[in-house]
């Protein structure tokens, strides 16, 4: 009895967190006329959206600026997080203060930013380019991934090193030898989250891009036009806007096994 | 002769540098320049800003701390602020409470313990514009899916978007099912890092189920609740995306955020927009700090 009361409440919350996700592609498939009914499951599928999104407004512009942008701001974000990390986790850098101050900038209500940036770009011809928005997201994305690989780094224990720097090895030597092999899975769950909050950021993207740097989550609400939502072609961009954090999601489970800690709570 | 000198100097400068004292510096190197041009910038930019009338068409003009008696005096900020925390408490309560009850469920073994466990984590991952903007299409008055259900089990449709009362509510509940994965996620990885030995002394003692869990489970986790409040607090106060997928800053659902852009990107009065933004940032560092002590303070009682 009680194994049946756990699936039934696994199923339910399955569920519950599934079926708006599923309802993205089940919309997606839907004729125009369908749209309204949503009751409807046994619809003829048509693919009419997905032409939409391919020939009527092309969006593989977004994707591929999404995509640009996503992938060199993570890569700036990690060059700059995982020494700052390391030294902080390690020396104590600043005595714990510096670290808030990093944290800190992820509690900036985003207009903070928004608005000076908005100036300073417009001057400087950096609005509605990637490299405005990558420079965006890598101060957006470098607090939260410094206090994750903080987090890693505290979990590689003191003694590993020094008893390697008494057996003569270098400081770099201990970084390739013992100290990367052991934060690579923390940094890799670390770049997998800075690569998708990169890839859905909305509202950065909404105010700095126009038209030539514009990211798939700016098209997505380019569907909600003054006079009506379309919704069929908005759920097929949406289904393949989903794809790439679903394919993310299913390279992290491997990691969720291990038990992601940040490093907070050791047994 | 001049090359020996060279290397000798070139080998001297990496000898001090790897010392302790200078390679710490030299790895947040590049953090700390980053934060100066990013942080910095923005914030004098506010600051100077500020205390200046600035409406775009004539130059700044200044005129003391005109800017931040206004928005002391704008009923319509206070409104917002007020919400943005109503909204805050809930999210991070009801968030907590089933993260923890469902991270508790998830904390066994059974059969495809992992795949079901990674099936909990997919609404963190997916962009929030597009979630909301789908579950503005699921609970719409006429032709989404939830009302028709509602009227299907004869319950007549809810006004989930469009009535004042509601619509606040309904954006919770967007966040809230796109944000307790994140609870389950951290809580769950606690628990699996909890000493067996402990929870197993406790059973062996005879302690009830609610007492090991309150007296151990949730003392043990008190630093990841810290952090997931913490957390939880800066991303809530800055809501934005749920907003822009279903009522846009109307009917009565107004955050702070969206408040501020409208003052500085739809009016472009940037002089009371910037002394809000940094009025608000005041708020929200106090708000931070005070957390960020507490789980200085559990961490320390955690070793």
């Amino acid at each position: 009895m009680k194994r049946v009361m756990f699936w039934v409440a696994i199923v339910i919350i399955l569920l519950v967190f599934l079926l708006p996700i599923a309802w993205v592609y089940v919309t997606s498939l839907k004729s125009p006329a369908d749209i309204f009914r949503p009751e409807k499951l046994a619809f003829a599928p048509t693919f009419y959206n997905y032409k939409y999104i391919a020939t009527v407004r092309p969006s593989l512009m977004e994707f591929r600026n999404a995509l640009i942008v996503s992938v060199l701001s993570t890569a700036l974000v990690m060059a700059v997080s995982l020494p700052a990390a390391y030294s902080f986790a390690r020396f104590n850098t600043g005595g714990g203060h510096l670290l808030f101050i990093t944290i800190s900038t992820r509690m900036f209500p985003g207009v903070v930013a928004a608005v000076p940036f908005f100036f300073l770009y417009r001057n400087l011809g950096l609005l509605d380019t990637h490299l405005g928005l990558i420079l965006l997201y890598l101060y957006f994305n470098m607090s939260f991934a410094t206090f994750l690989l903080y987090g890693f780094f505290r979990e590689i224990p003191e003694e590993l090193e020094r008893s390697a720097m008494v057996d003569g090895y270098g400081r770099l030597a201990i970084f390739r030898k013992i100290i990367f092999p052991l934060i690579k899975p923390g940094a890799a769950i670390t770049t997998v989250f800075c690569l998708i909050f990169a890839w859905n950021e909305f509202f950065f993207a909404f105010l700095f891009t126009r038209r030539l740097a514009r990211t798939v989550a700016v098209g997505l609400a380019v569907f909600w036009g003054s006079i009506e939502i379309q919704w069929g072609p908005m759920a097929a961009l949406m289904a393949l806007a989903i794809l790439p954090t679903l394919a993310a999601a299913w390279f992290m489970q491997r990691f969720i096994i291990r038990g992601l800690t940040f490093g907070a709570v050791k047994g | 002769m001049r090359e020996r000198v060279s290397v000798e100097a070139r080998r001297t400068f990496w000898r001090i540098l790897a010392a302790d004292r200078y390679i710490r510096w030299f790895l947040v190197l590049p953090l700390l320049v980053v934060l100066s041009c990013f942080m910095f910038y923005p914030l004098f930019y506010s600051l100077y800003m500020s205390f200046h009338e600035y409406v775009l068409r004539a130059p700044p003009l200044f005129i003391g701390p005109e800017n931040y008696r206004m928005v002391l005096h704008d009923r319509e900020f206070w409104q917002a602020i007020g919400r943005t925390f109503y909204v805050l408490a809930v999210c991070i309560a009801v968030e907590l409470s089933l993260g923890m009850g469902i991270a508790l469920l998830l904390n066994r073994e059974f059969k495809g313990q992992n795949t079901i466990r990674g099936l909990c984590l997919l609404p963190l991952l997916i962009s929030p514009l597009a979630m909301s903007l789908m579950w503005n299409y699921m609970l719409h008055v006429q032709f989404g899916i939830v009302n028709q259900v509602l009227v299907w089990l004869g319950l007549g449709a809810v006004e989930w978007i469009s009535n004042p009362k509601i619509a606040l509510y309904s954006i919770m509940l967007i966040s809230i099912w796109q944000w307790t994965p994140f609870s389950i996620f951290v809580l769950l990885a606690g628990l699996r890092g909890l000493p067996k030995d402990a929870l197993e002394a406790a059973r062996v003692d005879g302690a009830s189920r609610w007492f090991t869990f309150r007296k151990l489970i949730l003392s043990m986790l008190t630093p990841l609740i810290i952090i997931i409040i913490l957390l939880r607090t800066m991303w809530l106060i800055r809501l934005f995306d749920p907003l822009y997928g279903t009522t846009r800053g109307g009917v009565g659902t107004e955050s702070l955020d969206w408040f501020m852009y409208r003052i500085s990107f739809v009016f472009f009065d940037v002089g009371k927009g910037s002394a809000m933004a940094l009025f608000s940032l005041y708020v929200t560092i106090v708000l931070c700090a005070i957390l960020y002590r507490q789980l200085i303070k559990a961490l320390g009682a955690a070793k």
